[in-house]
């Protein structure tokens, strides 16, 4: 089989060592892989229209851009357990009076990058479904590493930082940094709490194009399956990438992100 | 000696059978990250995958973060129900990851020995594993490990290889027979010898010095090649290495402390010893040092005392030979254990034995050595004296023999291979 060549962005140093360990699982398990690393999701999903890349590592983003250009025919090829039913937290500051959704009428509420699927673009589409007024709110943006899509984490440890030293009321992160913050005894539970909980979306996803061969698509995911929590040679790789095992991919999590990106004129 | 009811390992597995049942827990109003995860991430760890959580709470906050918290860490979100009261109570069923290996050691009570905890009771109640893998790394033994860790560079990985049973009783002596090199000596009752006397006593505790070093650098060769399993090993390893400590500091002293000062180290104990050094099979090693070498030892201080000019010497030298004592008799466990467990062995070590007698050629006792003694055993250099101190040398040699012959059999050698061993080894006597 000739080696499949994937695409990634270079958002952390670490994912380097990421994907020269993957790499080398996928070979040892007969599944010849390369990697070229992307300093943003534009340039990579360009890459893969183009056919330089077999496959891309997408955000959400990415994703649902390369289902719009190849009119919905893409192959999705797995994503992490972790990337199904992701959530955005609104976060308020205890001392802030804010009790519902209604109360962010007035109020400043921080976001992160404009790219970024869970500080930004969904939590204000679910909280505009919901009922919110965002012409009533005075949004803080936190346009921290533009093109990688949120990856980095950053602009929603700036919104956490906004909260804690009250330069905003209200705040939206992703469940997961959020609770990782909390679990690492990083958020004053005396000073901050989640007001709202948006509806479940789902996160990254392997893309193809749809001429990617199906048998190299069947190794691809068949290497992929094969990495196992439990066995220390992928235990660091699966920690460092933030997950417990692969799984398949599925495209109705994606539904929401489509909408809010009509909606918003994002695309 | 009261004797205790061995610790209880009835009670163990209590946790772990909670598995097919449910547990609760109520977290009152604390927030996710201000002290629930405390009360129910160790409830959670009670129980086996798919096992049933209950978690009551009457925070909001809470009950908004712990579904992420559940979807982050893997577990299964069951719902929630609030009650008449405004409490939450969710259910969640432990998931599959990171779940740690082997039962929970529920229950367990050491016994008390007139008020002591033995380390030979704690090997009891938690024996040495058969293999032991090196992915558990430095875990304790008995504790449960999650699995995925990484492989550690430890070799020695068979109990039959390296540990022997007696390693905890053995450790327990030792422990309690530690004295000071610097104040358990009466130093101040250092003999005014005459000045052959006393030069004969720096030279024979230049020997003893030299061999002690090497009985701290042989041992600690294989220290970190022991699997943690059998951390009673490297324990003990690691005492024995502060008698060898001991040893020489208290060998060295006592050249130092009448005036003769050190002598001559031969090329025949360097050889030797570099061969030692250059073992790299852990029960050859010990065989080599421990059996033969402070073997053969044991019955040169014996030597040395009997003959001591002063009492500091006899002292001294009687608290070095009570270690070695045990040194000899763990190598004697280890090697009786090995022989017991692999039927090559004894092809093994005769061959380790010859490939050292071959480096060694046709060497004698050093010279030097064998002069001091001489003279040590005369009192001195008046002829006659001299005459019995030569007798004295020649029966230590015999004695040496013979009691090698004894060890050797006792370690679970044949009458005829303990022979040829004894034959064989070095003339440095370590
Ligand atoms: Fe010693
Ligand atoms: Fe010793």
């Amino acid at each position: 089989m000739s080696t499949i060549v994937l695409g990634a962005v270079a958002y952390d140093a670490k994912v380097v060592p990421i994907w020269e360990g993957i790499r080398a699982h996928f070979r040892e398990v007969g599944v010849p892989m390369d990697f070229c690393l992307f300093s943003n999701y534009e340039r990579q999903v360009e890459a893969l229209l183009a056919g330089h890349v077999d496959v891309a590592w997408d955000t959400p983003l990415a994703h649902v851009r390369v289902r719009r250009r190849t009119g919905g025919a893409s192959q999705s090829l797995g994503m992490r357990d972790t990337d199904r039913d992701f959530r955005a937290k609104v976060v308020v500051r205890k001392d802030a009076g804010v009790r519902t959704l209604a109360d962010l009428h007035g109020r400043t509420l921080a976001v992160g990058s404009r790219d970024s699927t869970q500080a930004r673009i969904l939590p204000l589409h679910f909280l505009a479904q919901a009922g919110v007024d965002l012409a009533r709110v005075r949004v803080l943006p936190f346009d921290t590493d533009l093109g990688k899509h949120g990856d980095t984490g950053t602009s929603e440890l700036d919104v956490l930082a906004a909260l804690r030293d009250g330069r905003a009321q209200a705040g939206a992160v992703g469940d997961l940094v959020w609770v990782t913050e909390q679990a690492a005894g990083r958020v004053d539970p005396a000073r901050l709490e989640v007001l709202w909980t948006t509806p479940a979306f789902d996160h990254c996803m392997f893309d193809a194009l749809p001429s990617f061969p199906q048998d190299r698509a069947r190794a691809f995911w068949g290497a992929l399956d094969a990495m196992k929590w439990d066995d220390p040679r992928h235990r660091r790789l699966l920690e460092l990438e933030g997950l417990r095992r692969w799984v398949a991919p599925r495209e109705e999590g994606y539904a929401s992100l489509v909408a809010a990106l009509d909606a918003q004129g994002g695309w | 000696m009261s004797e205790a009811p061995a610790s209880g390992r009835g009670a163990r597995g209590a946790a772990g059978s909670a598995s097919a049942g449910a547990v609760a827990v109520d977290v009152g109003d604390l927030p996710l990250g201000g002290g629930a995860l405390a009360v129910l991430r160790p409830a959670l760890a009670l129980l086996a995958p798919g096992g049933v959580l209950s978690v009551r709470s009457t925070s909001s906050g809470f009950s908004e973060d712990f579904a992420s918290w559940c979807r982050a860490e893997r577990h299964d979100d069951l719902g929630a129900e609030t009650g008449p009261d405004g409490a939450t109570t969710h259910r969640v069923a432990r998931g599959a990851d990171g779940v740690a290996r082997g039962p929970r050691e529920d229950g367990m009570r050491l016994p008390r020995r007139d008020g002591a905890l033995l380390a030979a009771d704690v090997l009891a109640a938690v024996p040495f594993p058969a293999r032991a893998d090196p992915g558990s790394g430095f875990a304790p033994r008995g504790a449960q490990v999650e699995p995925g860790g990484p492989a550690y560079p430890v070799d020695l990985v068979e109990r039959d290889r390296v540990a022997p049973p007696e390693t905890a009783r053995l450790y327990d002596q030792a422990v309690a027979a530690q004295w000071d090199a610097a104040r358990d000596v009466p130093w101040d009752r250092v003999g005014a010898l005459p000045p052959a006397l006393e030069r004969a006593v720096g030279q024979t505790m230049t020997f003893l010095a030299e061999n002690e070093l090497s009985a701290l650098w042989v041992p600690a060769k294989f220290l970190p090649r022991v699997h943690p399993a059998y951390a009673e090993v490297a324990m003990l390893l690691g005492i024995t290495l502060a008698d060898e400590a001991r040893h020489i500091d208290v060998f060295l002293k006592r050249a130092r402390a009448g005036g003769g000062g050190l002598g001559v180290s031969h090329v025949t104990t360097s050889r030797s010893l570099l061969s030692l050094l250059e073992q790299e099979d852990f029960t050859e090693a010990m065989f080599l040092l421990s059996v033969l070498g402070e073997g053969t030892f044991l019955d040169l201080l014996r030597y040395v005392e009997t003959h001591a000019p002063d009492e500091a010497t006899a002292v001294l030298v009687a608290r070095a030979r009570a270690d070695e004592t045990r040194h000899v008799h763990f190598g004697l466990a280890h090697v009786r254990h090995a022989l017991a467990h692999d039927s090559t062995l004894y092809g093994r070590l005769e061959a380790a034995v010859r490939r050292r007698a071959a480096t060694m050629g046709d060497a004698g006792v050093p010279p030097a050595v064998q002069d001091a003694l001489t003279v040590l055993a005369a009192r001195g250099t008046e002829p006659r004296a001299v005459a019995r101190g030569h007798e004295a040398f020649r029966a230590l040699l015999h004695e040496m023999h013979e009691n090698r012959m004894k060890r050797l059999v006792h370690a679970g050698f044949t009458p005829e291979q303990a022979q040829t061993l004894s034959d064989l080894h070095t003339p440095n006597f370590m």
